[in-house]
């Protein structure tokens, strides 16, 4: 198999075709690069993925990080791997030069977390997280705290976190009591609290690993304007950049879990002796604000962890519905006749569609979301960064929820085509699927992603960013109207679009009357109906650039009529749902808000533990 | 000192290959091209051996079609200092005897005293360029090479033969085919990929090195190309249970080698 984990063809088609990554070569910031830059970091990329990622991806399963009483030790891999991210300063990628950085384009560099992702997931969190824990230093940290921890992030050196979830404070950050202390005459607080569920808590990777920490100033506001952010070292580190000694950091123990059992998901312990130190990140009572800065291009690269890994099941899948040979066509009889390899089934050949429609539709939007923080960096005006900014809020919560709950679905109909043998742990679905399950709930559940849709990036402004959407899809409807080969397809999308638009409205009375539980109780639904539509915008967008690929006879004419047919059947057999669900939430369908809680039935408190 | 690295550019072993309709070559249109992962092995090595102090310069020469510039980034983006490409839309129709008289009279101009290459290319797997390079350069060789040391003048050198190793030491220059386990092939990095932008691919024509067409041509008619056929070799073994354990024990150790 040459493409293992990812279609890189797609994936090409997508960057140099689709969004155009060459022309920001044109702009100052880029000037240093070409495109052989950008293949020659995709290759390296992927030869990564495939030598490095997955050979250790079962490994990963098979030997989980565990805490021995002193240490947390992690899979032996992963240490390999660190050491070649860091060589190949991966960590810094598409940041400045002046922070070790090679200024790739955003888009060049999540396209190679994709296939590191495809690789191994619970890996590439280990390396994501130093330069997520970078990014906020580098966003809003004092001068000191930038030259004592940045560039040693940035570097590789030391590792990152974002330690936030409590015991009692998941979802309800404004519930955290991890509490931070001023101290007479020195610039640093005392931290005292627990951190529960923290990747990447805990390892021998590095020397030192950096906790950007959620905690309440003592006399704070009550609820989220009372939280802020503190950069809290597993070591202090002394003046000359050595590290010092201990932080106070206590790590109680690494989780068990479903799946992602490589990663090391801690429970942590600060200050039990007093003696936890913590500096203030920017300005008190500000933290979740810059936590959620980061938490947005966190959440754009949880729909892409979810989404890379339905890309290797369905690798898998497709192989192995190639090989795999079982019953014959309905229409032979004659049991001599020899089994037929399962893909020339319609049963199985629609559930290999089914997933190629799912992982082309969000891998699209995904990379779309790079191309838009890349337009924001070199926005020649302030109407556009503002574009930029607006599409990349409402799309946001598509990436995280939608991403992930379909290629959840994705991979169960990757299991699905294996038959029995998806079920065995030697073929590497089971674990895929187990692994995949967190991306629904880490990062903000999809329940709080439906909310933050409709309850927040759908009514700012007065619909602002919304129509900011609608206007780029209905650029794409119109340069589709154009195109007679696309002529059904655009009409569908055009219908979606007016009905999102109605059932939008139909909400926004609601809201506007007050009843604001009524108006929320259809978050996930309308996310869903919502996603769809923006996925069948992206597929239509796909089939104006392959249709024109095929007018101008490029070459290639097999990738471009499948792609247009992919589009064609998520168009024809998955939009559509869209209008039903949007009849549902114009009809008043309350069950959800209104089913009373005894009608559940009772239970007994033993079995929830 | 100087090191020259030979490197050929070669459908990735992973790719579906399909016999073309004249039934005499392989379809070319969905091949995805990579460095001969042997080369990789030279090229790593030379790298190392600048990196340890002991020469000045790596420099990659190739022959090939304009594609194989790809290759070349790859190689400078790995640590290559520079490259040599004679540029041969033609190459397709000469073979190793072409294609080592092209290398030996480009690299005559460079003159550098190692050179290293893969042990074979895993495309036509025929293991004869760098030896006829060698021959035609009038510099000593050895092929198979799973250690190299680099003293004053001299390389000490350790090659794989059936069954065992052979040490040997030889005066430079000289040139040397590497086998895998020599070394663990670099990624490339990305400062080095930003780099390798700037390093300079020195390009020649045939003219350049005083040759023609006609005087590498390869001489030889291919009739017919075809894919290996996959049948399953099967072995009844016959005897008593003591004769057929020995026999399985002679096939596993001398036939299939894993023992
Ligand atoms: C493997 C793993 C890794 C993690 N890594 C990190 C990490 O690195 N750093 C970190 O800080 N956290 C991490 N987390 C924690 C994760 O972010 C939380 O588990 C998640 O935010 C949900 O919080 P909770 O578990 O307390 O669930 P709860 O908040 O108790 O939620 C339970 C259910 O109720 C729903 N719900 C809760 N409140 C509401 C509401 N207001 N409206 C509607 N529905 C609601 C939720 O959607 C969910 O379905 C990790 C978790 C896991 C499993």
């Amino acid at each position: 198999m040459s493409d293992k984990l990812i279609d890189r063809r797609d994936l090409h088609f997508l960057l140099f075709e689709m969004f155009e990554v060459e022309r920001l070569l044109e702009h100052e910031y880029y000037e240093d690069h070409s495109t052989t830059t950008f293949k020659l970091a995709l290759d390296t990329a992927y030869q990564l993925a495939q030598e490095l990622f997955w050979p250790s991806f079962s490994e990963f399963d098979k030997n989980p990080a565990y805490f021995d009483g002193e240490k947390t030790i992690v899979p032996e891999s992963m240490h390999k791997i660190w050491a070649a991210f860091k060589e190949g300063g991966w960590f810094a990628a598409s940041f400045a030069y002046e922070h070790g950085g090679q200024q790739f384009p955003g888009m060049v560099h999540l396209a190679a977390l994709y296939m590191f992702n495809a690789g191994n997931t619970a890996a590439s969190m280990y390396l994501g997280q130093a330069t997520g824990a970078a990014q906020l230093i580098e966003g809003f940290g004092s001068e000191s705290l930038k030259k004592v921890y940045m560039h040693k992030l940035f570097a590789g050196d030391w590792a990152g976190t974002m330690a936030l979830t409590e015991p009692q404070a998941g979802t309800s950050l404004g519930d955290i009591t991890t509490s931070a202390t001023p101290v007479e005459g020195e610039d640093y607080y005392i931290i005292r609290g627990t951190k529960r569920f923290i990747s990447s808590g805990d390892h021998d990777l590095t020397e030192n690993i950096i906790h950007p920490t959620l905690a309440k100033i003592d006399g704070a506001p009550p609820g989220v304007k009372g939280i802020s952010l503190f950069i809290v070292p597993k070591y202090r580190v002394n003046d000359d950049g050595s590290i010092g000694a201990p932080n106070d950091v206590i790590t109680a123990g690494i989780e068990r879990k479903l799946g992602l059992k490589g990663q090391a998901t801690a429970e942590l312990k600060f200050g039990e002796n007093d003696e936890c130190r913590g500096w203030l990140l920017g300005e008190p009572h500000c933290g979740l604000k810059y936590m959620f800065q980061l938490m947005n291009s966190a959440r754009v690269h949880t729909g892409l962890q979810a989404i890379a890994q339905a890309s290797t099941a369905y690798q898998c899948a497709l192989q192995y519905a190639k090989e795999r040979v079982q019953g014959r066509e309905v229409t032979e009889h004659d049991p001599a006749t020899p089994q037929i390899p399962i893909i020339n089934h319609p049963e199985v050949r629609r559930m290999l569609l089914r997933q190629k429609a799912f992982i082309e539709g969000v891998v699209s939007l995904l990379i779309y979301c790079g191309a838009l923080s890349d337009r924001l960096r070199v926005a020649g005006s302030k109407e556009e960064e503002d574009t930029c900014r607006a599409l990349l809020e409402i799309l946001t919560p598509v990436c995280k929820a939608y991403g992930s709950d379909v290629a959840y679905e994705s991979i169960m109909l990757a299991l699905q085509c294996y038959g029995g043998a998806g079920y065995i742990e030697e073929y590497p679905i089971a674990q895929i699927l187990r692994d995949n399950r967190v991306f629904p709930i880490y990062e903000g559940t999809n329940e709080i992603q439906a909310m933050d849709l409709l309850g927040r990036k759908v009514a700012v402004d007065q619909g602002a960013y919304l129509r900011a959407l609608m206007g780029e899809i209905a650029k794409t409807l119109a340069e589709a109207g154009t195109m007679d080969a696309l002529g059904g397809q655009t009409g569908k999308v055009q219908e979606a679009m007016e009905a999102i638009t109605e059932v939008t409205m139909h909400l926004a009375a609601i809201g506007l009357s007050g009843d604001h539980k009524t108006y929320i109780s259809h978050a996930t639904p309308y996310l869903r109906a919502f996603s769809q539509l923006v996925i069948a915008w992206q597929f239509l967008w796909q089939s104006v650039v392959a249709q024109r690929a095929l007018d101008s006879d490029a070459g290639d004419a097999t990738f471009y009529e499948g792609k247009i047919a992919t589009a064609k059947y998520y168009i024809d057999a998955i939009l559509p749902s869209t209008h039903t669900i949007c009849h549902l939430i114009k009809s008043g369908e309350d069950s959800a808000l209104n089913f009373k809680e005894e009608w559940f039935g009772a239970t007994h408190p033993s079995v929830t533990a | 000192m100087k090191i020259a690295v030979l490197m050929k550019r070669v459908p990735d072993t992973a790719s579906v290959f399909k016999i073309g309709a004249d039934n005499k070559s392989v379809e070319t249109d969905n091949l995805k091209y990579v460095m001969s992962p042997y080369d990789e092995h030279a090229l790593e090595e030379a790298i190392q051996t600048k990196e340890a102090g002991k020469a000045d310069e790596v420099f990659v020469i190739t022959v090939g079609p304009d594609a194989a510039k790809e290759t070349i980034r790859t190689a400078l983006a790995m640590g290559a200092d520079r490259a040599v490409f004679v540029k041969d839309d033609a190459a397709s129709d000469t073979n190793c005897k072409g294609t080592a008289m092209i290398l030996a009279a480009a690299l005559k101009t460079e003159a550098p005293e190692l050179i290293f290459a893969g042990k074979q290319a895993v495309d036509d797997d025929a293991s004869q360029v760098p030896e006829r390079v060698a021959e035609l350069l009038d510099i000593p060789h050895a092929s198979v090479v799973t250690s190299f040391e680099l003293n004053d003048g001299t390389a000490l050198v350790e090659r794989e033969i059936e069954g065992g190793h052979y040490k040997m030491e030889m005066a430079l220059p000289a040139l040397f085919t590497t086998q895998k386990g020599i070394n663990t092939p670099r990624y490339p990095t990305l400062p080095n990929i930003m780099k390798a932008k700037k390093k300079e691919i020195k390009e020649l024509t045939f003219a350049d090195i005083g040759l023609s067409a006609a005087d590498v041509a390869s001489g030889v008619t291919i009739e017919e190309m075809a894919l290996p056929r996959q049948d399953r070799l099967n072995k009844i073994l016959d005897g008593d249970n003591d004769e057929r354990v020995a026999q399985l024990l002679s096939v596993l150790r001398e036939e299939e080698k894993v023992l």
